[in-house]
């Protein structure tokens, strides 16, 4: 096999592992998905290394003079559910019908360039979500109009600290810290408001499900790396979340707010 | 039995939240809000007759996993997707917020005991999980195994 091809065909595999690891899916399934695509393509040693930061992939065969081996860093990430479907269903379909490397790559383009669903519905969806738990943890009415406007608040908060590459501690610390100012001010301003539903339902929309999910079935896969870094991640994402209250909270005592 | 259906709505809403910020496919909305509310429902009812809510967090992960199992092998597409926004309500947000203001009270005592539940909860989903994974894991082989020596006889 000439050296050309087999290098697209490592581009092709490495793009979908990639579109899967941003898109938050786990170690086996990256790992699996590039091997699969490229066993498909003739390739009779595949070996593949991921981690949620970067991938390494070798890929030899008979009769070729040297080994290809491609590293791709991954940097940031977004939970997107679709994208991974997405890939899993081209993955299956590359596998078994006969399609080529070029429109593999287009298809690819395709799914990488998909935004499911416009901002306003998302939007619309994290109202939801932190009204709805607002509720659950013991509010009213009015702590659910709160925490739903609150909730959108901060759900455009961390989509803007997304677009800026910041990190994830200072994500959730900001964004709760927002939160739990904007829950403290209708606490004060509306009679008979109790701030703590609204502040506990906009942390929910923070709260590390994604990395604990992931973090479990990387340790089931036997991807020790991959499931302790992302416990890690878990842990540090909750800390930041109740730091971001607890400061806030904190201060808002000290100027002679309310008394906890 | 009344109490228990404004729950369920309640988390059925939420998981939609979180299916459309986590960008599930349409398609699977549907499949995945029903994992999200039964695994709250398994949480409130195992809390309420067990009086542990470490131990619902448990069951209710169980519970969760076997759902996306299921849902997963009816659509054919990867257990991620209905798992996430499943786990997604039982992660003890409200306990990080109450642990939290334990520690500014200066309620050491307090803080310990609700950050320790915390803790536990947050394992305890893990370990349902875990379980859940492994029972799953075991099934297919077994299930693998019985077709290899139907096409063997």
């Amino acid at each position: 096999m000439e050296q050309k091809r087999r290098k697209d065909i490592l581009i092709l595999a490495i793009r979908a592992g990639k579109i899967m690891m941003k898109s938050g899916a786990e170690i086996y399934r990256v790992e699996d998905t590039i091997e699969r695509i490229c066993k498909a393509c003739g390739i009779e040693y595949v070996n593949v290394f991921a981690t949620p930061t970067g991938i390494f992939v070798s890929i030899d065969s008979y009769g070729s003079d040297d080994t290809v081996t491609y590293i791709k860093r991954i940097r940031s990430s977004a939970t997107d559910l679709s994208k991974i479907s997405k890939v899993n269903q081209f993955s299956r379909e590359f596998t078994t019908t006969d399609m080529t490397v070029e429109e593999g790559m287009k298809l690819l383009d395709e799914i990488e360039a998909k935004r499911p669903y416009p901002f306003a519905v998302r939007l619309l969806g994290a109202g939801v979500v932190t009204s709805c738990f607002s509720v659950i943890f013991g509010g009213t009415v009015i702590e659910f109009g709160v925490a739903f406007a609150v909730g959108m608040l901060c759900y455009t908060l961390s989509r803007f600290l997304e677009k800026l590459e910041i990190n994830f501690f200072i994500k959730g610390f900001v964004c709760t810290a927002l939160a739990s100012f904007c829950a403290l001010l209708a606490a004060a301003s509306i009679e008979g408001a109790l701030y703590v539903p609204a502040i506990t339902g906009c942390i929910m929309l923070f709260v590390p499900g994604v990395a604990i999910t992931n973090s479990i079935r990387d340790f089931l896969s036997g991807d020790m790396l991959s499931g302790l870094a992302r416990m890690t991640e878990a842990a540090l994402i909750g800390v930041s979340l109740a730091a971001g209250a607890g400061v806030v909270i904190k201060l808002w005592t000290m100027m002679g707010g309310i008394t906890l | 039995m009344m109490t228990l259906l404004p729950q369920f709505l309640l988390a059925l809403f939420a998981t939609l939240g979180f299916t459309i910020i986590f960008r599930v496919p349409v398609k699977k909305i549907p499949a995945c809000i029903v994992v999200g509310a039964f695994g709250w429902i398994t949480y409130l009812v195992s809390d309420h007759y067990l009086g542990s809510p470490v131990v619902g967090c448990f069951l209710a992960a169980c519970i969760v996993g076997l759902f996306s199992f299921i849902a997963a092998t009816i659509f054919k597409d990867a257990t991620t997707i209905f798992e996430i926004p499943g786990i997604l309500c039982l992660v003890p947000g409200s306990k990080i917020f109450y642990t939290m203001e334990a520690l500014l009270n200066n309620d050491l005592t307090e803080m310990g005991t609700v950050g320790l539940q915390t803790l536990l909860m947050a394992g305890a989903i893990a370990m349902g999980l875990l379980v859940m994974g492994a029972v799953i894991g075991i099934f297919r082989s077994l299930m693998r195994m019985t077709v290899t020596l139907k096409e063997k006889f």
